[in-house]
């Protein structure tokens, strides 16, 4: 959809009650940095919020303060890396991931798959990084498990065809990157992929559009580049 | 579901002394905007010292979020008891909505963007997300995006959108729409409706009801005026 099929759509985005099409294709827009609709959609946006000023102003209870405080300090220190998915973040929300990434299908195998995956996961020596900034498109996370493999957990990939994969590399600190397997996006563009076995000294993790039956070594530039 | 004739027309209903402490019982139908002039809220939430606040909470320092919730915790808790109209529910979401603000706030570049307008987007999208799964609106997706997804969105926003003159602006603004330009405002901001649930519950065509809505944020904006433009 264009700009302009877009235009009269800003209020109901910034509102948050886009119907679809609108809404994804607004998402879209934005997140190519759009020139017409990232000033439109800003501009409905300051509207919306100053509504907030005729909201009935209602004091909270007084332990409200404490309690917030507290859930606050109970949250554990974060990297400086790190940038925050629209999902929530834990560990056992990564998993449901990994099952909506299964795809529920009963294939022999795939039971291993998901404790490879589990204990990956719950390995406490896994590093765990963001990737996408708020600019990109794509974004999410990959956790690095030097024992046991490299889960990739995506958003808002790109759509490649049918003759095109993803392809996984893990980039050492010295030499070349390192192939380590092929996946497809979901119709939503999401994946959730499990590379398992040990990974050696890997500095960063990055994916690129690679020919279907991948490549030896990337022949694309990567999109996402996830540095651990 | 909500019967949208408990709110009175809020043009014509006196709203008097919405400052007050309330017990954490159930709150009796209530009227959520206020559309008298004149009625100035104490709070002054321009964000003159938003920048200094981001940079402290990107550096983790708490009392940076105490100063938030004391700052932003009474509108963050109106606006989502607004929506969810449960004492209880709104404050398991004031605390979903400041742990979000404290575990996404490196989403904004170097200390720069308006904090403020950011919590509020969370704080109603937190309202609107609870409402719709409780309500089992299936046609919406668990892990859709929304504006406050988006921080980049809010960077270069007016830092005095939320001042008290805006408020005073906003309240004598909605108080000139139309009723049904109220009422599509009413339904969008505190139930999250899509134009086509407002045309269903209205019994109007989808056409009439997306009208009534641009028209509305358009006299918003216009009254508004260049103060709020990005």
């Amino acid at each position: 959809m264009t700009c302009e099929d877009l235009r009269q759509d800003y209020t109901a985005y910034a509102l948050g009650i886009a119907d679809e099409p609108e809404r994804i294709e607004i998402e879209k827009h934005l997140a190519r940095e759009c020139p017409n609709c990232v000033p439109g959609v800003k501009s409905a946006l300051a509207t919306v919020t100053a509504m907030s000023g005729a909201v009935k102003v209602v004091d909270p209870p007084k332990n409200l303060r404490k309690r917030v405080m507290a859930s606050v300090a109970r949250e554990p220190k974060r990297s400086n890396m790190s940038i925050y998915l629209p999902w929530a973040i834990t560990a056992a929300l990564s998993l449901a991931l990994l099952l909506i990434g299964l795809n529920g299908r009963r294939e022999f195998g795939e039971t291993a798959r998901l404790q490879q995956a589990l204990s990956i996961l719950n390995d406490p020596s896994a590093q765990v990084v963001s990737f996408g900034e708020t600019q990109k498109p794509s974004k999410g996370r990959v956790f690095v498990s030097p024992g046991k493999g490299v889960v990739f957990i995506g958003a808002s990939l790109p759509r490649i065809g049918s003759g095109k994969t993803f392809e996984l590399w893990v980039i050492p600190a010295k030499g070349n990157p390192v192939a380590a397997g092929l996946f497809q996006g979901q119709a939503d563009d999401t994946a959730v992929y499990v590379h398992p076995g040990p990974v050696d000294n890997a500095a960063a993790i990055a994916v690129t559009v690679e020919p279907a039956g991948g490549s030896p070594q990337p022949t694309t530039t990567p999109f996402i580049v996830a540095k651990l | 579901m909500r019967n949208a004739l408990e709110y009175a027309g809020f043009a014509a209903v006196p709203c008097i002394a919405t400052i007050g402490a309330l017990s954490s019982s159930k709150i009796a139908p209530m009227i959520p905007l206020i559309t008298i002039p004149g009625i100035v809220l104490a709070l002054d939430l321009s964000g003159r010292h938003d920048e200094d606040l981001i940079r402290r909470l990107q550096r983790r320092d708490p009392d940076a979020m105490t100063e938030l919730y004391d700052r932003y915790g009474r509108i963050v808790y109106s606006i989502i008891l607004g929506v969810v109209r449960d004492a209880a529910t709104a404050e398991d979401l004031v605390q979903e909505t400041f742990l979000r603000v404290w575990n996404r706030v490196h989403a904004f570049e170097a200390g720069k963007g308006a904090l403020g307008p950011w919590l509020l987007a969370i704080a109603r999208n937190r309202a609107i997300d609870h409402i719709r799964s409780r309500g089992a609106r299936m046609d919406r997706n668990a892990f859709e995006l929304d504006v406050s997804d988006h921080p980049s969105l809010f960077v270069d926003m007016e830092r005095d959108v939320l001042n008290t003159d805006h408020a005073r602006i906003i309240r004598s603004a909605l108080a000139k729409l139309s009723i049904n330009q109220q009422k599509v405002i009413e339904l969008a901001y505190f139930e999250g409706l899509s134009q086509t649930e407002m045309a269903d519950r209205m019994g109007e065509p989808l056409g009439t009801v997306k009208t009534w809505v641009r028209a509305a944020l358009k006299h918003l904006r216009e009254e508004l005026g260049q103060a709020v433009t990005a």
